[in-house]
This record gives structure tokens, C-alpha cells and sequence, in this order.
């Protein structure tokens, strides 16, 4: 093909060259004389145009020759395809067409056109189902990307402190709990080393984390201590190893669950448990061993199993005062007491309580003084109870003051703070100022005071719970030793609670 | 065992008056104390033969009181028991480390405790003749 290509360049440029130079000779050759001298010989110019008009003549005959050759291939090649598709033989489809071969190249067409559809059809059927594919892949990624934003929305939002480490101790996750808990930014702490995050005070934290990528098993757990806002903490430390597919370690999970204030209600209920067994054990020891010795005949008159009679039946009263006292605070502590709250008069509660204290105060020589106020203002609190707590407060008041003193008992109204206040004050030993944050406490007794009078030491415990906690009141006292001192407490107006209730 | 005298540390009065009685009645010469201090300072001028005391007491506890028993030359080797109404109260260790002779929990049996005290004393008896 190239070469046929060539060669008819080349013809074609020899035909002009030659049909170029006839005429340039003819008309030089008019000029010019007869002829050009070449070795010796003249060629005359006429003659030379006559060659140069018959090669181009021949160059002409040439290519006209090629181009009905040409012309001749290109009619076979036609016929041939026509050939192929008349081969096909096409089925006609019943267009109404008259002419048999149309309808024949029709169907012929009609065919090729439904193959190139169904392939078409079932490329579309690939690529919806390609699309199909993307879209359900999409969808997985969008859920999964949710999952991923529920998941670290609940990191970041409970409570307890959460570390995620991967293999080489560096941070993954950390949120906000973790972060104020170690004193970090937790926004700004992915894949830094944990280690550069916690200072000196968590190494027992960072060496556990070591430890738990190396152990074994699926967890570690462990209570550890920390400094938590300048005070010490305890906390309960989860750390779960995660593994990957060829169940490698690739990271930790911790979790930090703050257990200082269950180890404090713990310890205080042991202790509790450990006050109640000594003061219940104490009277309860008494009657056991008066009562044996009464057996064995130990009390040779009369006189003495009197005596020892006495004293059983006072360590039983006490016993079962100090039984009622402890239920009455467990009771009100857990909220299970049942609380019957109406209006009442403190000054006519006052009254009543003093007829009772009258003739034990009578028996010390000690005068109890309650000067009237003109209003009887109201409160709204359980009539039990603040008998029960002005009963405490008198009896206190009574046993440690010595005889010839005074017992004051005073109700007040503050109407810009609309609250009622009562107040005992006694002319009694007094109490030392290092004492004075530990009165209301459970089992708490003043030392250099023991000997005045016996006590279970619930008695003001009582007085706080149920002026405090029952009534949202607040209790308080001021002391001098050698001089005496002033319990009280404040409980709000019944105007004040009835409108807050009806509110 | 008559003769003997005990030192009887509790800051219950009914219990000191129990005790006391019981001992007495049995031959023994009582000397008492309602605090672990009253009671350091009766023990080194009576140098009693055995300590029977409190645990949980005002101004010195039964356990302070026994420390310094057995750190003074004179009372370091004079036998207590000691009562205690707390469960737990001593462990065993303790119990070694300052040799506290007996332990009776309360409420108690003044008869029990008059076996200890009478099995303590011929013991050290015992010890004394050998």
C-alpha cells in the first residue's frame, strides 16, 4: 500500500515536472535559438518539449490506468458487503413493506438492531447492578459513619474517664472525663503518647496500661488511687485488650470509674457498724454478767440483788433507747420514715415538752426559763419529730449543767428571712472550740464531758437529721467552755412552705 | 489464788462494779481505773498480777494503755487480757506483737473471765518456779 502510494507521487510529479518543462522549452526555445548544446550535441527545443509532453502523456496514462484499478477494488469490496449481508438473511418483519428486498434488508437490520440492544440491555443490567452495588456500599459507609459518630457522641458524654491506646501506647480516643481527670486537652490529644499526657502522679496508672498490653486474658481490672481536684480519689480501672483479626493485641480500652465516694459510704458504714456493735454490746455486757451473777448466787443479801436488779433493768432501758435512736436515724437516712407534716405551733410544742423536763430539771436544781412570745407564728413540720427534737435539745442542756444553773428555751421569729428559730441555752460545762464540728455527729460524744452524763451520742445526730434533712431546716450551736452553751435551730414559716407546696 | 491482785480498767462503771465483785468474792484483791492513763499510774505503784482492761476508753485506749506496759522495765511483763465489745477489734498480730495474754469479747461471762485469769496465773506460776 505505501509503496502504490509512492509510486503514484512519484508518476504524478513526473507528469508535472514534465508538462513544466515543455512548456518552459517551448517558450524558450523561441528566444533562445535552436537548441540547447549537451556533450557535444545540440538538442533542439522543440524536440525537447515533444519528450517531455509525451512522458507526461504517459504519466497520465499510467495514473488513469491505477485509478480504474483502484475504482475496480473498491466496486468488489461493495459487493462483497453486499453479499455478507444479504448471507445474514434477516427474517422481514411485517412493515407493510411491498418490495421484498427491502423487507429483507429490514429484517436483516431489525435483527442486528435487537441483538445490539440486548447486549445493550444486559450492559445497562451490569451497570445497574454495578450502581446498585456503589449505592449499597455508600449506604454501608454512611451507617457505618453514624455508628462511628453514636459511638464517640457516647465516649464523650458518660461520666466515667476513657482512654483508647493502640500497640505503641500512643492515643486514639480520649474524652473530656479522661482529659479533666489527668489535667489534659482531650481534643488535642490523638496519637500522642500516653505517656507524655499523665505526669508523675499516674505512673501506676501508665505502668497497668504497660502491663495490660503485655498480660494476658481479655481484662484487667484494679482499683487505683489518683489526686482528683487536690484530694485523694480511688477509682475502679477496667482496661480491655482489643485484638485484630489474627487475634494480636492492637490497642487498649480504660476505663476509670470514680469509687471515692462509695469507698467513703463503705467505710462509714463499717464504722457505723463497728460504733452501733460497741454501743449495743456495752449495756447488753452489763446485763449479761449481772444476770449470771444473780444465778450463781453471787449477790449474798438482799440488798445487793436489789442493786444488781436496778442496774439490769437501767441497761436494758438504755439498751432499748439507744435501739430506737439507731433505727430513727437509719430510718430517716434511708427515707423510709414516714413523715406527717401540718401546720404546728412551736411555742404550744414548747410548752408540752416542758411539763416532762420540769421535774427532771427539778431533781438538779436546775430552773428551765421560757418566756412567751406575743405571736404564735406557725411552721409546717411533723409534730413528733421537732417534739422529738426539742426533747433532745432540753435534756442535753439539762444533763451538763450543773445544779443551780439555767435552762433557756426561746422561739423567734426573722420575718425578713421568714424563718422560726428556737433556741436552748444552758449556764453548763460548756464545750471546747476543737469539739464543736463533730457535735452532730453519729456516736460523737465530748470527751471531758463523759463523765457528767451517759449518752449514745445519737442524740444531736438525730436533732440534724430530722431538723435538715426532714424539714430543710438547719440546726446550730455556740459554746464556751466554763460558761455554757446555745443549741438551736431554724425551720421556715408555714405561710412560706404552703405557698412553695401549692406552687 | 487468794492474794493476787487484779487490775480492773473500764470506763462502764457497771462492768468495773461486776467484775470487781466477782473477783472479790473469789479471793482477789481489786484495784480499778476508768481510763488507760489512771490506770499506767496505778499499775506502776500497785504493781498488780494481772491487767483486765477495756479496749475503747476516754484519754488513753486499752491498747495505748498495754504499749506502755510493755515498755516500762517494771510492768513490761505483767499479764492482761483485754475486753472488747468491737468485732475485729485486735488482729492476731497484734495480739503477738504486744503480748496481750487473753482476749474475751463482750458481752462476756465474769465466770469465763475468772477461769482466764485464774489459768493466767498459775501459769506464770509455774513459770516462776521452773
Amino acid at each position: 500500500m505505501r509503496f502504490a502510494r509512492t509510486l503514484y507521487i512519484v508518476v504524478t510529479g513526473i507528469v508535472l515536472c514534465s508538462l513544466v518543462v515543455g512548456v518552459l522549452t517551448e517558450w524558450q526555445g523561441s528566444d533562445t535559438g535552436e537548441g540547447w548544446l549537451f556533450a557535444g550535441y545540440v538538442l533542439r527545443w522543440d524536440l525537447v518539449a515533444t519528450v517531455c509532453y509525451v512522458v507526461a502523456a504517459v504519466g497520465v496514462i499510467l495514473l488513469g490506468w491505477q485509478a480504474v484499478g483502484l475504482a475496480g477494488k473498491i466496486t468488489s469490496i461493495a459487493n462483497r458487503i453486499n453479499k455478507k449481508i444479504s448471507d445474514l438473511q434477516l427474517p422481514i418483519p411485517d412493515s407493510g413493506l411491498k418490495n421484498s428486498n427491502q423487507q429483507s434488508a429490514v429484517g436483516n437490520i431489525n435483527d442486528l438492531d435487537e441483538t445490539l440492544n440486548q447486549w445493550l440491555s444486559s450492559c445497562s443490567d451490569y451497570v445497574r447492578g454495578f450502581e446498585s452495588q456503589v449505592k449499597d456500599l455508600q449506604l454501608q459507609i454512611q451507617l457505618s459513619q453514624r455508628r462511628e459518630k453514636h459511638t464517640e457522641a457516647i465516649i464523650y458524654s458518660i461520666r466515667d474517664a476513657v482512654i483508647v491506646i493502640d500497640e505503641f501506647d500512643k492515643v486514639l480516643m480520649a474524652n473530656e472525663a479522661a482529659g479533666r481527670l489527668f489535667d489534659f486537652d482531650y481534643k488535642d490529644s490523638q496519637h500522642k503518647p500516653i505517656s507524655e499526657l499523665l505526669n508523675s502522679n499516674h505512673q501506676k496508672f501508665v505502668e497497668l496500661l504497660s502491663h495490660s498490653l503485655q498480660a494476658k486474658g481479655r481484662a484487667v481490672r484494679q482499683e487505683i488511687g489518683f489526686i482528683k481536684d487536690g484530694k485523694p480519689g480511688t477509682f475502679d480501672c477496667i482496661i480491655s485488650r482489643v485484638y485484630d483479626r489474627a487475634e494480636r493485641v492492637c490497642g487498649i480500652v480504660a476505663v476509670l470509674h470514680d469509687i471515692t465516694r462509695e469507698k467513703e459510704i463503705s467505710q462509714m458504714k463499717n464504722d457505723f457498724v463497728s460504733h452501733v456493735s460497741h454501743e449495743l454490746k456495752t449495756p447488753l455486757a452489763s446485763i449479761m454478767a449481772y444476770s449470771e451473777m444473780l444465778c450463781d448466787g453471787e449477790a449474798d443479801d438482799e440488798q445487793t440483788r436489789k442493786e444488781f436488779y436496778s442496774i439490769i433493768q437501767s441497761q436494758a432501758k438504755r439498751l432499748n433507747r439507744l435501739i430506737e435512736d439507731i433505727l430513727n436515724v437509719a430510718r430517716i437516712e434511708s427515707g423510709l420514715i414516714k413523715v406527717n407534716k401540718q401546720p404546728l405551733s412551736l411555742t404550744i410544742l414548747i410548752e408540752e415538752q416542758l411539763q416532762m423536763m420540769k421535774s427532771y430539771a427539778g431533781e438538779k436544781n436546775i430552773e428551765i426559763i421560757s418566756p412567751k412570745p406575743i405571736v404564735f407564728d406557725q411552721v409546717y413540720a411533723d409534730k413528733d419529730m421537732i417534739s422529738q427534737v426539742i426533747v433532745n435539745l432540753l435534756s442535753n442542756a439539762v444533763k451538763y449543767t450543773r445544779s443551780g444553773g439555767t435552762v433557756t428555751i426561746k422561739t423567734e421569729v426573722d420575718e425578713i428571712a421568714n424563718l422560726a428559730r428556737v433556741t436552748v441555752t444552758d449556764t453548763g460545762v460548756g464545750i471546747p472550740e476543737s469539739e464543736i464540728g463533730h457535735l452532730f455527729e453519729k456516736f460523737y460524744r465530748v470527751e471531758a464531758n463523759k463523765e457528767m452524763a451517759k449518752g449514745t451520742g445519737l442524740g444531736l445526730n438525730l436533732v440534724k437529721q430530722i431538723i435538715e434533712k426532714v424539714h430543710n431546716g438547719r440546726v446550730f450551736v455556740e459554746s464556751k467552755v466554763g460558761a455554757g452553751s446555745t443549741f438551736g435551730f431554724e425551720l421556715p414559716l408555714a405561710t412560706e412552705v404552703v405557698e412553695a407546696v401549692q406552687k | 489464788m487468794s492474794g493476787k491482785k487484779v487490775l480492773v480498767v473500764d470506763d462502764e462503771i457497771h462492768i468495773i462494779h461486776v467484775v470487781a465483785i466477782k473477783l472479790r468474792n473469789n479471793g482477789y484483791e481489786v484495784i480499778t481505773a476508768d481510763n488507760g492513763a489512771e490506770a499506767y499510774e496505778l499499775a506502776l505503784k500497785e504493781k498488780p498480777d494481772i491487767v483486765v482492761t477495756d479496749f475503747q476508753m476516754p484519754v488513753m485506749t486499752g491498747l495505748e494503755l498495754i504499749e506502755k506496759l510493755r515498755q516500762t522495765e517494771q510492768t513490761k511483763d505483767i499479764p492482761v487480757i483485754m475486753l472488747t465489745a468491737r468485732s475485729f477489734a485486735i488482729s492476731k498480730e497484734q495480739q503477738d506483737s504486744l503480748q496481750i495474754t487473753g482476749c474475751l469479747s463482750k458481752p462476756f461471762s465474769p465466770k469465763e473471765l475468772l477461769g482466764n485469769i485464774e489459768d493466767i496465773i498459775y501459769q506464770k506460776e509455774l513459770m516462776v518456779n521452773k
